[in-house]
């Protein structure tokens, strides 16, 4: 049921194409002799594949910035984490002052996420302003990335509706309403967490105002929650390269298993390399259902 | 509206300055009339009427219409067509005159038939047309079909130059074309998508169909439109004597046909469907287990189409007859939860043809017709509904002129004018209480006509030429487009059982299926050449030889090609295809190149009959930087994954007994390039709780597969039924089990103790293994 409903809310929001794909999926599969056994490991041999640095950061006001720097590898390499020493990391802020990053790999314990560069100040950000972000190893590989902050978009509503079944089936959806801004061509991220934003979120998918511009936006889940759940809904009004990054992101991970998808480039909003820089701005809204 | 104007009024031109040159010949004399089949008096398209003894001979139309100029006095006359008993006729032509023949089948049952005479591979050597292949509905249904499910398309990519889309689809990829290169006509209407269950099958129902003709080269002038093959279906007649039904059982679906006179001699319909029935079971399955925790209902999904045929003989020059085709595929999924989910995709084709013969040297074919593709997506969860469709639809006119001048000249002539209707994205996402609200619909519009001639020279008794023009026009709002598309083919006989031939074609493609990988899908979308998405075009040469070996036994055919295509389309990475009014914005554009060896040796006649074809082939595509990205493939050129080095073929059908038909088939193909990640990062995301590896793809189809190969069994057994006629097909598809590679996918392996990822590993995903069916057909 809830994979369905992704599948369908995917063809407004992801494009129709993927979602046919999986659906082209599924019915194969399932003409195919079910219970056969029809999958087996095979050695493949990839071509020499170049390493190329690998970027992730996401700036926060009033956080101090962290940044996580590692490199691509061969797929099927061992996954034992390489640790790299010999990057620089420098973060221009608005005002043109340079911020040298401290090697200072550890781990966040409110997201339990692994960073590997961390800057000296809690970041100062208003909507607008913009940053650079350079980083540059001993071997010659050299990343740039820009990021402006996006506005707060807020959220107006937030509200649910449980179905008519009783005790365990009895299960709502989610409604999350928030306003477009018809000037611009705005893109969303929405993510609900259940209890925690350190575990996986439980919806997750970004969108553009292509069909919405200027409307009030309305974003919904099936049948999935049970009364006292609590749920953090958070509404990152994202910039286009992190769109299309989020976006290349899913393509290539849904390539990679299903014949009837074409993969696809990870599109970076970094140049020299690949990974994401950007400036988060988002409204988050906790809420018990009830 | 204006090309239209233009293409009437200089076809109009053209046909009246031919009526003058409508002249007795002097000394000679023209047969014309129809082939039937003996048992049920349809016409038989591509039978072969000749004068062995003058080496000369025509092919009947697609309306059974032959024409065959003589010179007076006694001729012996051979009519042979596959399938039927050949016939001798000896006839005094001392005049002009109709005179049509009728066939007998070469066995009586179910047509299950081997075929006797060689006349077929005789009329194959001497044509000067190449590239092209015939099949028979009755051939295919002997062949083994995966399921039992008889598909002409998959027989046809058992010939050379024919490459299949992946395992057990019906997809057609000729000579380095792509699948929506093809142009696939039944009874000369366009059908858009000819395929069920996401390519797995055809739309053709081989009940209603009479033959395929699948041209991959040296196109004759009347066909355009598509870059790399023309699918020229003909449906079947209904039987004009008496009242038939015939059906079949299957392991997934079951047919029904029913056919008789609508004025005996006069007219015959025939009308037959078919439907899938996995959603029977699958429906069963649920009720079962509706009761089990974590059970997921299996959505539903079925197929039907219905085929419709009827013919009436208005008077001796006469005829009309009208197509219908209609089909569906639907895959629902109804929640206890309320949550509805429909996707409906299919074809509606409805043709109605004027056979008009105004004296034997002169015939015309009118067609209107139309043809709708279309899909819809919809969903509803409670107060919110949500949906999305495209649909293509054509109305079309065609009328085709064939002209017998004398006996080395047959003119062709003929117009076309089709205004297409693109609705390229209907999007809306609503509740019933207005809180949502979202619309969005593209529509173009867009005509096309072409204007062609061609004459066929027989210059001499060695040199035969088929040349001809054709003009084409496009316009989809204010942008236009038109070109000349030069033909020409060639046949030189060396010997009288050797022929050298040669071709050329100049092809232009105006409608474009926005797909960006190489499968089909149901959503893929029809979309008009505009100011910033060109024609496609592509030449084609092809130079072939061909021996008529062992008695007439055997045709050895060799043929080389050389395509090379400019406007290719293709997409950018992470391209929007749905409901994008700037969709212009996202093609890319480069070239392609395909080049190959075609070897081919076919038997027709005895016991044992079938065909051993092997092709070597490239296939290139190159999209170089464009439109500020860096192009496909970083502008480097690639292999489409339809590109097989090598293609091994054979088919062999033996009539063990009376009763017992024996068939077998066997595939090699060199393995398919795929694009697989080469490299890898983690992502830990915004808050770290979504760590994954996330596969990075340098290169397009870099990496090539295990090499495919299959062998078919199959078996016809007629029973002995006290009325009619019955048979059992069994049929073993992957008769020895091979696991051949349908995709490769990479996982990684987790401890299952701690849940730590250990290591990263390849898997090879095959679709069917071994798959024995049966079915039973009947005949009253």
């Amino acid at each position: 049921m809830t994979s369905l409903f992704s599948l369908a809310s995917s063809f407004l929001t992801r494009g129709a194409r993927r979602g046919t794909a999986r659906v082209a999926l599924a019915v194969l599969t399932l003409l195919a002799a079910t219970g056969c056994n029809l999958q087996k490991d095979i050695d493949v041999e990839l071509p020499a594949f170049p390493s190329q640095l690998v970027v992730e950061c996401y700036l926060e006001p009033g956080q101090v910035p962290r940044l996580t720097v590692s490199e691509t590898v061969p797929y099927l390499s061992s996954p034992e984490p390489r640790l790299l020493t010999n990057v620089a990391v420098v973060l221009t802020l608005p005002s043109g002052q340079k911020e040298a990053f401290r090697f200072s790999p550890g781990l966040d314990t409110l997201t339990q996420k692994v960073y590997t560069h961390i800057g000296r100040n809690a970041l100062v950000a208003k909507p607008g302003d913009t940053f650079t972000l350079d980083v540059q190893d001993t071997n010659g590989r050299h990343v740039t990335g820009r990021a402006t902050m996006p506005t707060v978009v807020p959220i107006e509503k937030v509200e649910w509706k449980f179905n008519d079944k009783t005790a365990e089936e009895r299960k709502a959806y989610l409604l999350v309403r928030f306003q477009d801004n018809a000037a611009t061509a705005d893109f969303y991220r929405l993510q609900i967490h259940a209890d925690s934003i350190s575990e996986n979120p439980n919806r997750d998918f970004e969108l553009d105002d292509r069909l919405t511009n200027g409307q009030l936006v309305t974003l919904g889940t099936s049948y999935r929650y049970s009364a006292n759940d609590t749920l953090l809904v958070t509404l990152y009004h994202i910039d286009q390269p992190y769109y299309r990054f989020l976006q290349s992101v899913d393509g290539a991970r849904g390539a990679n298993g299903n014949p009837f998808a074409q993969p696809a480039a990870i599109q970076s909003s970094v140049e020299g390399g690949l990974g994401i820089f950007t400036v988060l701005s988002y409204q988050r809204r906790t809420v018990i259902i009830q | 509206m204006r090309l239209f104007g233009f293409a009437l009024s200089c076809s109009f031109t053209l046909f009246l300055s031919c009526l003058p040159l409508v002249l007795p010949a002097q000394q000679r004399a023209t047969l014309s009339g129809y082939v039937r089949s003996g048992a049920d008096r349809s016409v038989l398209p591509g039978a072969s009427v000749a004068v062995p003894a003058l080496g000369t001979g025509v092919t009947a139309d697609s309306t059974g219409f032959y024409s065959l100029p003589l010179p007076t006095g006694r001729h012996q006359l051979v009519i042979s067509f596959i399938g039927y008993q050949s016939q001798t006729r000896e006839l005094n032509v001392a005049r002009t005159q109709r005179i049509s023949f009728s066939l007998p089948e070469a066995s009586n049952e179910l047509g299950e038939v081997l075929v006797e005479g060689t006349g077929t591979l005789e009329q194959k050597l001497q044509t000067t047309q190449m590239s092209v292949e015939h099949l028979n509905a009755r051939d295919a249904k002997l062949l083994p079909a995966l399921f039992g499910e008889v598909d002409l398309l998959k027989t046809l990519q058992l010939k050379p130059g024919v490459q299949n889309g992946g395992e057990g689809t019906s997809g057609l990829f000729v000579r380095g074309g792509s699948a929506d290169q093809n142009l696939f006509l039944i009874d000369d209407a366009v059908v858009y998508n000819p395929s069920h269950l996401f390519g797995l099958f055809s739309v053709f129902n081989a009940d209603a169909v009479q033959s395929v003709d699948l041209y991959k080269g040296g196109f004759p002038a009347q066909y355009g439109g598509r870059l790399s093959s023309v699918v020229d279906v003909k449906m079947r007649e209904g039987d004009a004597q008496k009242i038939g039904v015939s059906g079949g059982l299957g392991l997934i679906s079951s047919r029904l046909t029913l056919e008789g006179p609508i004025v005996k001699d006069k007219g015959s319909f025939l009308l037959s469907g078919r439907r899938t029935y996995f959603d029977i079971f699958t429906r069963q399955i649920n009720k079962l287990n509706k009761d089990q925790e974590d059970f997921n209902p299996i959505p539903d999904y079925y197929f039907y189409d219905f085929n419709a045929k009827a013919n009436y003989k208005l008077g001796e020059k006469d005829q009309i007859f009208f197509t219908g085709y209609y089909g569906r595929d639907i895959f629902g999924f109804n929640s206890p939860n309320g949550f509805n989910f429909d996707f409906i995709w299919g074809n509606t084709v409805g043709a109605l043809r004027w056979n008009h013969v105004f004296s034997p040297k002169l015939f015309l074919n009118t067609t209107v017709s139309t043809t709708r593709y279309q899909y819809q997506i919809a969903n509803q969860l409670d107060q919110f509904g949500f949906s999305l469709s495209s649909e293509i639809q054509d109305y079309a006119l065609r009328s085709d002129l064939d002209y017998a001048f004398n006996d080395k000249h047959t003119l062709k002539l003929g117009l076309s004018a089709t205004n297409h209707r693109f609705n390229v994205g209907r999007l809306s996402a609503s509740s019933t209480d207005g809180s949502l609200n979202i619309g969005s619909e593209t529509i173009y519009r867009g005509q096309e006509a072409s204007l062609y001639a061609s004459d066929n020279y027989k210059v001499n008794d060695k040199l035969q030429l088929d040349y001809g023009l054709r003009f084409t026009g496009f316009q989809s709002g204010t942008d236009r487009f038109g070109a000349v598309e030069p033909r020409g083919a060639v046949r030189y006989s060396l010997t009288p059982k050797t022929s050298l031939k040669a071709s050329y074609a100049l092809m232009y493609q105006y409608v474009h299926l926005v797909s960006n990988s190489g499968a089909s899908l149901p959503t893929d979308i029809w979309y008009p050449s505009r100011q910033n998405v060109k024609p496609q075009r592509s030449q084609q040469v092809a130079t072939g030889i061909s021996f008529l070996l062992g008695q007439g036994k055997y045709l050895l055919t060799n043929e080389v090609y050389y395509k090379w295509a400019q406007n290719q389309v293709d997409f950018r990475d992470g391209a929007q295809l749905f409901a994008n009014e700037d969709l212009d914005a996202e093609f890319l554009f480069g070239k392609g190149w395909a080049y190959g060896n075609e070897l081919y040796l076919e038997k027709k006649s005895g016991r044992t009959t079938g065909w051993i074809g092997y092709s070597l082939a490239w296939t290139n595509r190159q999209f170089p930087a464009q439109r500020g990205g860096t192009g496909i493939n970083n502008g480097k050129v690639f292999f489409p994954t339809y590109d097989r080095r090598h293609n091994l073929t054979v088919v062999a059908l033996h009539k063990l007994t009376e009763r017992i038909n024996l068939t077998a088939s066997f595939v090699f193909t060199s393995g398919a390039p795929t694009t697989l990640p080469q490299g890898r990062f983690l992502l830990q995301d915004v808050f770290g709780d979504n760590v994954t590896a996330v596969p990075v793809y340098p290169d397009r189809n870099s990496y090539r597969m295990a090499p495919y190969n299959r062998m078919d069994l199959g078996m016809v057994y007629k029973l002995r039924p006290k009325r009619g006629e019955s048979d059992l097909t069994f049929s073993i598809y992957n008769a020895y089990n091979r696991r051949n590679p349908y995709f490769i996918y990479f996982e990684q392996v987790e401890d299952e103790a701690t849940g730590d990822v250990t290591n990263f590993r390849a898997r090879q995903v095959s679709l069917f293994p071994v798959i024995p069916s049966v079915t039973y057909n009947f005949k009253f």
